[in-house]
């Protein structure tokens, strides 16, 4: 019967559609609703004249109670800060966004990705539980140098991370 | 079955899927209401560093407007003063004076900007910025991104200067044209052009190599710290000293992408 052909065809795309989702489980992207909102986020042009993503916040900054969060720009055709670290087994809070078009961070070998955006702030808790130095490329096409935007993640031991440049926000750019 | 309690079935469930519609999206449009941003700011575990801001230049209308309102004529009539340096027609005879002829409006702006406010440091720019003004700056912004890039056989200048050692033009080569991403270096024709341009990123196909390559170290070594969002801090910082050598005397030779090498 016509209905049931209907029917039976409309659960064959929700099937599909949540297996498409099933693989997005760990790339955080931007709800809807923060769209229908409007705009609260930072203004891109402005990044580094006010506000939290200044460039001389960016980076890892341990908050009360042992929190982490690290603030990153997404631009083109880096990341910045280019080389972040982070402790390992400790909950970190990434906090980006975008100075011009959409990127996405990711981490490979440890699946996650955090979409960028202009003029939203993108946060997500991220994990790592081995250290290690991860690559970091974008995997959202942003233009022409896409291909050759990569950043750094370096993990480290807990111990390790308390000692790295204290007083300002921790990265593992070379100085 | 009749065909009419068929109907008054779809009828039902049309009804319970336009109700589900409406619900979630009022349900979606109340949530966007209450979703605050955190911002994350007053840690009180580690201290607020001390505020660093690259350039006080931002690309907002305001500042898009100032530049687009250039009057190229008042810049030649400013440009007198500068073509001691610069060259008669924006092409100096000294390597490590930059060329202006052909520069983008935006980024020459934001560089006399910058140098009037000391977030870039050099012995002659900073007293000549200032005293030029924000449109005085936008009026040679002007007047240099008009003159042609053509060679000229006749005119004094140091642009292009063959490479001192063209065996690292393969180096140069595919830094330029495919960056390097291993280390997450971008192509430099990927921002400086020809294949595409960034907002602020100068071209820099017929720019001379002595200064490019003083640009480089300056930006590698944090010497030079203007650029926004420590864009060409990271990029250069990643760039071994032979590299920025390299793709330096590259482009100084006219041989970059959109360059004459006469």
């Amino acid at each position: 019967m016509k209905l049931k052909k209907q029917i039976g065809f409309a659960a064959a795309l929700v099937l599909v559609g949540l297996v498409i989702l099933s693989t997005r489980f760990n790339e955080v992207e931007l709800p809807v609703w923060h769209f229908l909102g409007g705009g609260n986020g930072p203004d891109p042009a402005t990044l580094h004249l006010r506000g939290e993503f200044v460039e001389s916040n960016l980076g890892a900054a341990e908050g009360p109670a042992g929190s982490l969060t690290v603030r990153m720009i997404a631009q083109q055709f880096v990341f910045v800060p280019q080389c972040i670290v982070v402790p390992a087994s400790v909950p970190v809070h990434f906090r980006i966004t975008s100075a011009d078009a959409v990127h996405m961070l990711s981490f490979v070998g440890a699946s996650y990705g955090l979409k960028a955006v202009p003029g939203v702030v993108t946060e997500a808790t991220f994990t790592f539980d081995r250290p290690g130095v991860f690559k970091a490329p974008c995997h959202e096409f942003c233009g022409s140098g896409h291909f050759a935007m990569r950043g750094q993640l370096e993990v480290v031991p807990r111990d390790q991370f308390s000692s790295l440049r204290p007083g300002e926000r921790r990265t593992c750019e070379p100085r | 079955m009749s065909h009419d309690s068929q109907s008054a079935r779809l009828r039902r469930s049309v009804r319970w899927l336009g109700t589900l519609v409406v619900l979630s999206l009022g349900i979606l449009l109340i949530l966007s209401r209450m979703d605050s941003s955190t911002n994350a700011s007053a840690q009180a575990g580690d201290s607020e560093p001390p505020l660093r801001v690259p350039s006080n230049v931002a690309w907002t209308e305001e500042t898009l407007a100032i530049v687009s309102n250039g009057d190229a004529f008042h810049g030649l009539l400013l440009a007198r003063r500068c073509n001691h340096c610069h060259g008669e027609e924006g092409f100096s005879s000294v390597p490590v004076f930059p060329n202006l002829a052909g520069e983008d409006r935006l980024s020459f702006w934001k560089q006399m900007l910058d140098f009037r406010s000391g977030k870039r440091t050099s012995p002659v720019m900073q007293d000549v910025a200032a005293g030029l003004s924000a449109q005085d700056a936008a009026d040679l912004a002007a007047y240099y991104s008009m003159l042609p890039i053509a060679s000229d056989p006749q005119d004094n200048r140091s642009f292009p200067q063959p490479m001192q050692t063209p065996s690292q033009a393969s180096i140069a080569i595919r830094l330029i044209i495919f960056g390097d991403g291993q280390r997450g270096i971008p192509p430099c024709q990927s921002c400086h052009g020809p294949v595409s341009y960034v907002r602020g990123a100068p071209p820099l196909a017929t720019q001379n190599g002595g200064y490019l390559q003083e640009q480089l170290e300056h930006f590698s070594n944090g010497e030079r710290t203007n650029d926004i969002n420590i864009r060409m801090r990271s990029i250069a910082r990643q760039l071994t000293a032979e590299e920025r050598t390299a793709v330096a005397e590259y482009y100084g030779a006219g041989l970059g992408p959109g360059g004459n090498s006469r």
